[in-house]
């Protein structure tokens, strides 16, 4: 072989590697700070409509870009408000599934020409989302402990932190009550299926915390442990289980208030849990440090929290912060 | 006689390689490179402890179980009934070869559905076997009916393929020499698609193992009974990351291990000939 | 003795024959592609099941389509060797001679018996565990010609036997072949486009076109190549 062809040849191949390694490396530049773009780039996160799915897109293996963990994001906020662009990402636990279509209408009406895109899903989903690159300009989170985590690490304008709106918990059961469920204790009966969220999620975290107040108030801890025995299925998101209880798959699920007060009548029984037994669910909404539409993000967060905001929450079953 | 580096053979044959280089070096990042983030992203002390926690162990033991006998059940039925579907005409035939085709283009959440639908307690189906006391919905059974619907198409469509393109001489000579149709499926046949059909077999199986969506929703997400290793990947990259890596990798490792075993196997059986 | 009576639709003609083999006797077919000489032998096995008409071997109906009888190929013990020849490539010389013997359930120690002798008069025997599919062409003709004949078959049909085989092996295998034939006074057909094969097998020549009998006599009748239309139904 001639041997400056071959030389050439080596040449080719290293220029290759060297296009290759820039193409990697722009992909790999998690937040898109410094660079003047518009619309927010490509995530790991789909941004999801409105009317997503129950279950998020679920992925076997999340594949996780290279980036380090929970890197305080240090590049300093646009100083003055950017006028308000025209979408604005909201991460949105998923237990306000029902009510998020509303509250984007009127979120529309009221600052016109200014759309909020709700990503739904469970909250420790999306913090597990931002914590990995993923971007958002609002994030309405379903468990105070998860928000403190995220105020820790740096990824709110913390001074917008605020508490939204409360839920308490509920047990829900197909209209028809299939398992002929009529107080607390008979969820311990044998033979009763259960579907619950997983203690990850904030309404698992909220219904393992009611159930041991039960146990520990009126029940007691046989009574606990045959309710777990019974759960058949622990789902990633509160709307997940609403589903299996509508579908009638199971005899009984524990969810937030407001999905059984927004459902459409004769969608599912209900029986309450008594007041000092339950767990005050506290929902907080914060401004992301890494938005670029600060101004419209502020917008949003005002309007969740004016009468307007408050009162679809009301509307949709949810109860206002104490 | 040297050429120029500018002559027009000289640069087209450059542009080649580098194109050629570049395409093959990209692909290759793209596959390997998340693989290995995975690897990068945890150490040994905390991917090993991670393996004795329990629901890892489970999780693994469960996804492994279900897979393999899903696997089995696909191979057993589906081999003969790919055979019987090639070699005779039916009426009905050209429907039943789309839907052979059909969980292939079904997402995996809606196929979830539909099971659920129909085997559910309130199911179509359902609710009949309900009356006798046997639940689907929410077992491991359920995990294994699911795997076995989004992978069947994998390995059925392999197994088509090969009896189709069977040089049809060898059964028809098979025959002329009086031998069964049983006989001719198990001396003539498989022995000569037999490695078409493992192939096939390993994407079924590997299809089986990483199933999600229809698993979730139609066996539901239970510890030790439903929780296969995907279902416990994305339970743990929420809760607890170290676990959740720790079976992404563990996912990696045995789909490795069985394409490589496979390989090796194919490998011995091209030296034999 | 084999007679068969024939009338199936092809693509663009009917095939039409009637053809009779006497025990013993080897019948040349011949005829140009697509004469239908491969839809006659198919036939004749139960491959192919003719529109109507009927098939006897010594008193043993086959077929007979007035009286709806169609007995399966597995059941007419017939040796057939195929135009692509179908060694089993994935067993073995021995394994592909014995299998017709083991569908019978023929006892083993007969088997190997048989197999030695097929081997020897195939000359294959020093081949007896390669597999078939690593053989040359003619190795696999001599190999399905054996497996064909050691199952002692009452009828003999061969397509285009001698294709592949080399110049030196010919002559004994066309000798063996009709020994075979004269021995077990079996009826035979072979099927060939070589003149020269013709000659060398054919008691009696049929020849074929466009799926009727166009000519038939003996061997020594058969018009010299070369000459008009005759000749070119034997390319």
């Amino acid at each position: 072989m001639d041997k400056s062809y071959r030389i050439f040849t080596t040449i080719s191949i290293v220029c290759a590697l060297l296009i290759i390694a820039a193409f990697f490396a722009g992909c790999t530049t998690s937040q898109p700070t410094t660079k003047p773009v518009t619309t927010p780039p490509a995530t790991t996160a789909p941004v999801q409509s409105m009317t997503t799915t129950v279950v998020s897109t679920p992925a076997p293996t999340t594949v996780v870009p290279p980036t380090t963990t929970a890197v305080v994001v240090t590049s300093t906020p646009v100083p003055n408000y950017t006028p308000s662009e025209k979408t604005l990402i909201v991460y949105t636990a998923a237990s306000l599934k029902g009510v998020s279509g509303k509250l984007g209408t009127e979120f529309s009406q009221a600052y016109p020409g200014h759309t909020a895109v709700f990503n739904l899903d469970g909250t420790q989903a999306l913090k597990t989302q931002v914590e990995n690159g993923a971007y958002a300009d609002v994030f309405i989170s379903a468990s105070n402990s998860y928000t403190n985590t995220l105020k820790g690490e740096g990824y709110f304008m913390n001074s917008t932190v605020k508490p939204l709106t409360t839920n308490y918990v509920i047990v829900i059961l197909p209209a028809t009550n299939p398992g002929n469920i009529k107080t607390l204790a008979d969820l311990a009966k044998p033979g009763v299926k259960i579907a619950m969220e997983d203690k990850t999620v904030p309404a698992g975290t909220a219904t393992y915390a009611v159930l041991a107040n039960l146990a520990k108030s009126t029940y007691n801890q046989d009574w606990n442990k045959s309710v777990f025995s019974n759960v058949v299925t622990y789902e990633t998101s509160e709307p997940g289980v609403a589903t299996k209880v509508s579908l009638g798959e199971v005899d009984a699920g524990f969810v937030y208030e407001s999905t059984y007060t927004a459902a459409p009548k004769d969608t599912y029984s209900a029986i309450t849990i008594p007041k000092a037994d339950n767990y005050l669910q506290t929902y907080t909404i914060g401004v992301m440090q890494q938005t670029q539409n600060s101004g419209t993000a502020q917008e949003f967060e005002d309007f969740m929290l004016s009468s307007i905001g408050q009162q679809i929450l009301k509307d949709y079953g949810f109860r206002p912060v104490s | 006689m040297t050429r120029s580096f500018l002559e027009p053979n000289n640069l087209l044959r450059t542009l080649t390689v580098i194109g050629a280089a570049g395409l093959i070096i990209l692909v290759t990042l793209y596959l390997a490179l998340p693989v290995a983030a995975l690897f990068f992203r945890t150490t040994p002390e905390l991917f090993f402890s991670s393996l004795s926690d329990a629901d890892v162990q489970s999780a693994l033991r469960l996804s492994l179980i279900t897979s393999v006998i899903s696997l089995g059940i696909v191979i057993l039925v589906g081999t003969p009934f790919a055979y019987i579907h090639c070699r005779n005409t039916y009426p009905g035939k050209m429907i039943v070869d789309t839907l052979i085709d059909l969980p292939l283009v079904l997402p995996p959440a809606v196929a979830g559905v539909a099971l659920l639908v129909l085997y559910g307690r309130v199911g179509l189906i359902g609710r009949y076997l309900n009356i006798f006391g046997i639940t689907l919905a929410f077992t491991t059974v359920a995990v294994i009916m699911a795997q076995i619907f989004v992978a069947s198409p994998f390995y059925l469509r392999q197994a088509k393929s090969l009896f189709e393109q069977l040089d049809p001489a060898y059964e028809q000579t098979a025959r002329t020499l009086g031998a069964s149709a049983f006989r001719i499926f198990i001396t003539i046949t498989i022995p000569l698609t037999a490695s078409g059909l493992v192939s096939g077999a390993v994407m079924t199986f590997g299809r089986a193992l990483g199933e999600f969506g229809a698993t979730i929703m139609f066996a539901g997400n239970l510890p030790g009974v439903t929780q296969t290793m995907p279902l416990a990947v994305y339970v743990g990259m929420e809760g607890n990351f170290n676990i959740g890596l720790t079976i992404s990798i563990l996912l990696v490792l045995i789909s490795f291990a069985i394409m490589i075993a496979v390989r090796f196997l194919a490998s011995r059986e091209v030296q034999h000939a | 003795m084999l007679e068969a009576n024939l009338h199936k639709q092809l693509r663009d003609f009917p095939l039409d024959l009637n053809l009779r083999v006497n025990p013993g006797e080897i019948l040349v077919l011949m005829g140009e592609n697509g004469a239908g000489k491969s839809t006659v032998l198919n036939s004749i096995s139960g491959l192919l099941k003719p529109d109507n008409g009927s098939i006897t071997l010594n008193k043993t109906p086959f077929f007979d389509s007035a009286n709806a009888i169609n007995l399966p190929v597995e059941d007419r013990h017939i040796g057939y060797v195929l135009q692509n020849i179908a060694a089993f490539p994935h067993l073995s010389v021995a394994e592909n001679i014995a299998y017709g013997m083991k569908v019978q359930h023929i006892q083993k120690d007969l088997i190997i018996q048989r197999v030695n002798h097929w081997m020897e008069l195939m000359d294959v025997q020093e081949l007896a565990g390669v597999r078939a599919g690593n053989l040359s062409g003619g190795q696999k003709q001599r190999v399905a010609l054996a497996r064909a004949l050691a199952i002692e078959p009452g009828l003999l049909m061969l397509d285009e036997p001698f294709t592949a085989l080399d110049a030196s092996s010919m002559d004994s295998v066309k000798h063996m072949v009709k020994d075979f034939v004269a021995e077990r006074r079996i009826p035979c057909i072979v099927v060939t486009h070589r003149v020269e094969d013709a000659h060398d097998m054919g008691d009696r020549i049929c020849i074929l076109s466009q799926g009727t009998n166009i000519w038939e006599g003996k061997s020594r009748d058969l018009p010299a190549v070369g000459n008009g239309s005759v000749s070119k139904y034997a390319e």
